[in-house]
């Protein structure tokens, strides 16, 4: 019955809806990629460099949003380029969110100087730009995969805890808690067994935006140089590579940014449908 | 007030304290020796022992972060590498155009922004907001990296109304100013919306109209005081974010800020620097915040009788609006 009542809620919300089929779509295509072209993306192929899009023309064999300066298929870097994105801004919002929950849980729960501790931190981390933060910390560490994710992680976790904090702190003394206290439930039990599934909305919902920001934020470090490195493709790194190209190739700089605009589009929306499904008030 | 702007002082010094101790960890832990990469892999290991004294490297780690800060403190960020000159006389020229670009770019998203809200907001579900609601959507979906090639290519390469590039002046900074605005305009649009729609349910609205005053009036002068608040807030808020999207902006334009500065000593591993940059933006930063919180008390005369109230009332007017506190703390437009 709640699952049904659910289903429906969901079904209502067209940003829901929209954002999920965007967000499967661009998935779906981004795993399966190989399948669906017979590209390699990081192969150069000097016979057909800077070639026009041709579409639908060849259907799925020919070269549908063109290629670049080294005549590598668009689409399949595209596409490759974006498993690199979803990868990073799936881990490492997954890691900031559970890295935010316990400590913002923590701070919220015991309060006084634990909070103290973790909150100035956090206040303190906001107040570096998180990109140029993120821009220091790649430089110092190299950039490469591992290293991207530990500092998306890093300029993540505190959003997170300042979240979760306020909505502990409004929690920690209702009468239920209280209640569990009484009856001699241990502080970690009451913490994660009673206030974190009430404080799970809240986090989903962010998550769930925090996504598309991730998104960008990778791209904005890819087109410095200091993301994803070529020759493996990334959007970053794409509309890095097209800029010498604006005037006689347009379409190098142009596929990768309407595809980054419409995925963080997509999960923006997933964010806001998931926000009016779960928690309509916060609306 | 004064206790409110002293609380607020003190806090923003204790932040300033904490970034310096973050950035001074970041480069102390960054890997190789300073030492090494002036003097060159033909060193010895005698002159770069001599260096290392020189530079202070040898001391314990707390009293080269003590040098670092009372250096700071007198105006003192340390000698680049790559320039071999004090960071403050690179930087501070950068700096001066990075606060440029910001200014221009905020002008322009509140320029955008507000009359686009108001429309939207005076007249929910009609097609004016549906067109200020997809701007606003995609707009906050664009990204600055490929935004300012666009326009870029439309401007400077077909049409040639603008150029790419060059020194400042208001035709160069057109076109960055845009890259950079309009994720936040996207942004505000959506707050001064949900703002609008909320003020005009008020009883106070209800009662000027019964007094028959005229709807222009009302918006403008009535509703307007109130929807600015959140403003304020979202611009204090997420002018971090708008130092962040300048280092790309800058770069895409070359802009000569402190955004490109910083990725340039990057590349040239020049660390001083980097902990220069990145130490002044968020000193800029704070002041503004700082600045956003005394403008606060100049507009809303709630919070000069009480300082407590207005964050309630802030939070309640967040919780009730379009727009959820935890999103205005998003960094949008990076």
């Amino acid at each position: 019955m709640k699952f049904t009542l659910l289903l429906k809620k969901m079904l209502l919300s067209k940003f829901f809806v929209m954002g999920t089929a965007g967000v499967i779509l661009i998935t779906g295509l981004c795993l399966f990629y190989d399948v669906l072209l017979p590209f390699d993306p990081t192969l150069a192929d000097y016979s057909v460099m800077l070639q026009n899009p041709d579409w639908f023309a060849n259907g799925l064999n020919g070269h549908i949003l063109g290629t670049d300066a080294l005549g590598r298929d668009i689409l399949t870097r595209l596409l490759k380029g974006g498993t690199y994105s979803l990868k990073l801004a799936f881990i490492s919002v997954g890691v900031a969110a559970v890295i935010g929950c316990i400590l913002g849980t923590f701070a919220g729960y015991y309060g006084k100087w634990l909070d103290m501790l973790i909150m100035r931190i956090a206040d303190v981390q906001l107040t570096i730009p998180s990109l140029m933060l993120a821009i220091a910390l790649v430089a110092i560490l190299g950039p490469n995969e591992k290293n991207l994710i530990i500092v998306l992680i890093i300029s993540g976790w505190a959003k997170f805890a300042r979240i979760i904090r306020g909505n502990v702190m409004a929690l920690r003394d209702s009468e239920f808690i209280s209640a569990s206290r009484v009856l001699g439930a241990s502080d970690l039990w009451i913490m994660f067994k009673q206030i974190f599934p009430n404080v799970l909305t809240p986090t989903i919902i962010f998550a769930s935006q925090q996504l598309g920001y991730v998104i960008l934020v990778e791209a904005s470090l890819s087109y410095l140089g200091l993301g994803i490195q070529p020759p493996n493709p990334s959007w970053g790194v794409m509309i890095a590579n097209g800029r010498d190209y604006l005037q006689t190739a347009p379409w190098i700089v142009l596929a990768p940014g309407f595809t980054l605009s419409l995925a963080v589009l997509s999960f923006n929306f997933l964010g806001d449908g998931i926000r009016d499904v779960l928690d309509p008030k916060m609306k | 007030m004064r206790k409110f702007i002293m609380r607020r002082l003190f806090f923003s010094i204790f932040v300033l304290i904490g970034v310096s101790l973050i950035v001074f960890l970041i480069i102390y832990l960054a890997p190789g020796d300073p030492a090494q990469l002036i003097l060159g892999d033909t060193a010895t290991p005698e002159q770069i022992a001599q260096k290392r004294a020189e530079l202070g490297l040898d001391q314990p780690m707390w009293k080269q972060y003590l040098i670092y800060i009372f250096g700071v403190l007198q105006g003192d960020l340390g000698t680049s590498l790559y320039y071999n000159m004090p960071c403050s006389t690179i930087i501070l020229p950068m700096l001066w155009n990075t606060v440029i670009l910001s200014f221009s770019s905020m002008l322009l998203a509140l320029l955008i922004a507000i009359p686009l809200g108001v429309i939207a907001g005076t007249r929910p579900g009609s097609f004016s907001d549906f067109a200020a609601t997809t701007f606003s959507m995609f707009g906050q979906a664009c990204s600055s990296v490929w935004l300012g090639l666009a326009l870029i290519l439309i401007f400077s390469v077909k049409l040639g109304w603008l150029p790419a590039y060059g020194d400042i002046s208001l035709s160069t900074l057109i076109m960055p100013s845009i890259t950079l605005g309009t994720p936040m305009a996207a942004l505000l649009v959506r707050i001064v919306r949900a703002g609008m729609i909320d003020t005009l349910s008020e009883d106070y609205i209800l009662a000027a109209r019964a007094k028959g005053e005229p709807e222009f009036r009302i918006v403008m002068r009535y509703a307007m005081k109130n929807v600015m608040l959140p403003v304020i807030t979202i611009v204090g808020l997420n002018f971090g974010a708008f130092l962040g999207g300048a280092v790309v902006t800058e770069q895409i334009f070359s802009w000569n800020g402190v955004g490109r500065l910083m990725v340039s000593s990057i590349y040239s591993r020049d660390y001083p620097m980097v902990q220069s940059c990145l130490l002044l933006s968020s000193f800029l930063f704070v002041m503004v915040t700082l600045i956003v919180d005394i403008l606060y008390t100049w507009v809303d005369p709630r919070v000069r009788l009480d300082s407590g109230r207005r964050k309630r009332k802030i939070r309640s007017m967040l919780n009730n609006s379009d727009v959820s506190k935890q999103e205005l703390t998003v960094e949008k437009g990076a």
